[in-house]
């Protein structure tokens, strides 16, 4: 799995991370697997195969399309029983997000932590200066 | 990692040692105060973190009535504080949030009493435990033996426990003793998106993960003999606690639905501080149409604790080699502590239909109530509280008062008070399992991070939660109960 650095914020209830990137595709590449960084472990990788999954989102503002993005990931992946390893953002815009995500089967990785869901609630996308930088909590 | 605390500033007023009071001027746009359960030593740990605002957060929600309120659990959630309280007028355009019930729809708890005693199982609760892991399905994204066609699975969608007592798995006696009968009528599976139901098709019957649990108990403390009779309940006795959700389908249709009404704000010209808040007039075709989906998730949440407890009985055949009924294995209640309802309440000495919202708090109806079963008409609707693995778990019943004051509602169970991550950091999962051994508790768990962050340490003492609503007398306690082992998802 492609390792990606990200902070946690700290949440009574659930979990939240912060996200860093000089480009917006950057930062929904490294958003999207942290979801795995932060759920799965690494465990014996005896199922093979890769599954390539495209994912294509649209949203009315950014913040709208960030979650989105991640909650469409989130649900791909329970419904195909798939580990998300590797994402290529194709293209992303404040409206419209397409990318491919390439996931093996879910067994190989022992799972630490459920995460239902993204969720809007103080929710952080912007750019200042040269970085990209996102806040999201996750329902877990 | 950065700390993130209520803000200084946040004005409580006291009404009286278990009621405060955030004032409507704390902030423009609160169309009423918030309400807080509390008493001091709990309100130290609330202001640990962000609830209060939150409390005020949900004053904003139009046709709000009465007050935003919150139980003494109360932490900060998404949204809606989990602990929270809000009843919308329907015919004033009140409205109905996605985020106020939140992803685990009909999230509940049920609880089952059995003739065993202590004594006849205590030199068997490992066994009991490590069988009921292995026979229960549990654990992030577990898939059960219960598998259901489309047809089937849009049946559990409409009849809820129903379903399953008529495949075999329960009585109509435990239809009685759950909340709706154990499905919500006016639910409408075509309310429920494809992607919804491909989610919830493997998992009835599955406990899930996270702080869902099934745990066997004992009772050791009696507070109120009349109901205890009533219930059949005696100090000494073994009981079984079932704490679960709707899982994935429940996920997937708070997600559609929280993602189509933050179009619907600018719709209806609705403002509110948090888009988790999103929402739509219950009598908007979004709002019926979200009502309708919900109601979907929470019958299969019924019908999901209804086969788990169909699980539990056939394991405690096995074990103590008798049928479930000659073990005493009733079912005492089940109660949803993520919910909205249509109910009619009292508002201002007028009867009013609205929408009330219980996002972690249970429904806990007065004595004489017609929704509950005639048996508990003259105690009140039974009020399960679970705590932490380490520590009680109550029974109480609603009461007169909580009808008046919180549309007939109370807490719904500890309340965390670290985050999972500090909880991580501080506490080692094997010293965390012999402590718990050594005050003769077995825990068996589908994760160690699962374990660690549901460690007792990581909650409030539901003893001082159940204190706080005794006290106010929005509920009543019942008897307490002692965890002998627990099953973790």
């Amino acid at each position: 799995m492609k390792k990606v650095s990200y902070q946690l914020i700290e949440h009574t209830a659930d979990i939240g991370i912060r996200v860093k990137s000089f480009s917006l595709a950057g930062l929904f590449k490294k958003a999207g697997l942290a979801i795995a960084g932060l759920s799965l472990e690494s465990h014996n990788h005896i199922y093979p195969g890769k599954h390539k999954i495209v994912i294509r989102q649209k949203a009315a503002n950014l913040e709208e399309l960030f979650v989105n993005w991640l909650n469409e990931l989130l649900s791909v992946s329970a419904v195909e029983s798939l580990a998300f390893e590797n994402i290529q953002i194709n293209q992303v815009n404040e409206n419209y997000v397409d990318a491919v995500a390439t996931g093996s089967d879910i067994r190989n990785y022992k799972i630490n932590t459920e995460i239902k869901a993204a969720t809007y609630h103080q929710l952080k996308v912007k750019k200042t200066g040269l970085i990209w930088q996102a806040e999201v909590i996750f329902d877990v | 990692m950065y700390e993130n605390k209520m803000p200084d500033n946040i004005p409580l007023e006291k009404i009286d040692d278990y009621r405060w009071r955030i004032p409507r001027s704390y902030k423009p746009g609160m169309r009423v105060p918030g309400l807080i359960y509390a008493d001091e030593k709990l309100l130290k740990d609330i202001y640990q973190d962000r609830a209060l605002e939150q409390v005020a957060n949900v004053a904003f929600l139009p046709g709000i009535v009465n007050n935003s309120l919150a139980m003494p659990d109360i932490h900060w959630g998404y949204g809606f504080p989990i602990g929270g309280v809000a009843a919308t007028d329907i015919e004033e355009g009140g409205v109905i949030s996605p985020g106020g019930v939140g992803f685990d729809i009909n999230c509940g708890v049920r609880l089952l009493k059995t003739s065993l005693e202590y004594d006849d199982v205590k030199g068997r609760i490992r066994d009991l435990i490590y069988r009921l892991f292995s026979e229960v399905p549990s654990g992030v994204g577990s898939e059960g033996d219960i598998r259901v066609s489309p047809k089937e699975e849009k049946e559990i969608l409409l009849r809820g426990s129903r379903w399953a007592v008529e495949k075999g798995f329960g009585t109509e006696d435990d239809l009685d003793c759950t909340e709706e009968n154990g499905a919500m009528q006016g639910a409408d599976p075509e309310a429920v998106s494809e992607r919804a139901l491909q989610r919830g098709k493997t998992q009835s019957g599955t406990l899930g993960s996270g702080n869902h649990f099934l745990e066997v108990q004992v009772i050791d403390q009696l507070y109120d003999r009349e109901a205890c009779d009533t219930m059949g309940l005696d100090l000494g006795q073994v009981m079984v606690e079932i704490h679960s959700g709707s899982r994935g389908l429940g996920y997937q249709v708070c997600e559609d639905y929280s993602r189509s009404m933050v179009g619907s704000l600018a719709k209806y010209n609705i403002n509110v501080p948090d888009r988790q808040l999103a929402c739509a007039p219950v009598a908007s075709n979004e709002g019926r149409a979200y009502l309708s989906a919900m109601k979907c998730a929470a019958n299969y949440a019924w019908c999901n604790r209804q086969c788990l407890m169909h699980l539990t009985r056939q394991v405690f055949e096995k074990i103590f080699g008798s049928p479930w009924q000659k073990l005493g294995m009733s079912l005492i209640y089940d109660v949803a502590h993520n919910i909205a309802k249509i109910e009619e309440h009292k508002v201002g000495g007028k009867e009013k239909n609205l929408c009330v919202h219980r996002k972690g708090a249970t429904r806990a109806f007065g004595p004489g109530h017609p929704d509950l079963p005639e048996k508990y008409r003259k105690i009140g609707q039974p009020v399960i509280i679970p705590g932490d693995m380490g520590r009680n778990s109550y029974l109480l019943v609603g009461t007169e008062k909580a009808m008046q004051e919180t549309f007939g509602s109370a807490c719904h169970g500890a309340g965390r008070l670290k985050s999972r991550t500090a909880a991580t950091r501080s506490i080692k999962p094997d010293i965390l399992l012999k402590e718990l051994e050594s005050k003769g508790i077995i825990v068996k768990a589908s994760g160690r991070n699962t374990l660690v962050e549901e460690a007792p340490s990581a909650y409030k003492d539901v003893n001082d939660v159940v204190d706080v609503v005794h006290n106010a007398g929005i509920s009543r306690r019942v008897c307490r109960m002692r965890p002998l082992g627990v099953v973790k998802g």
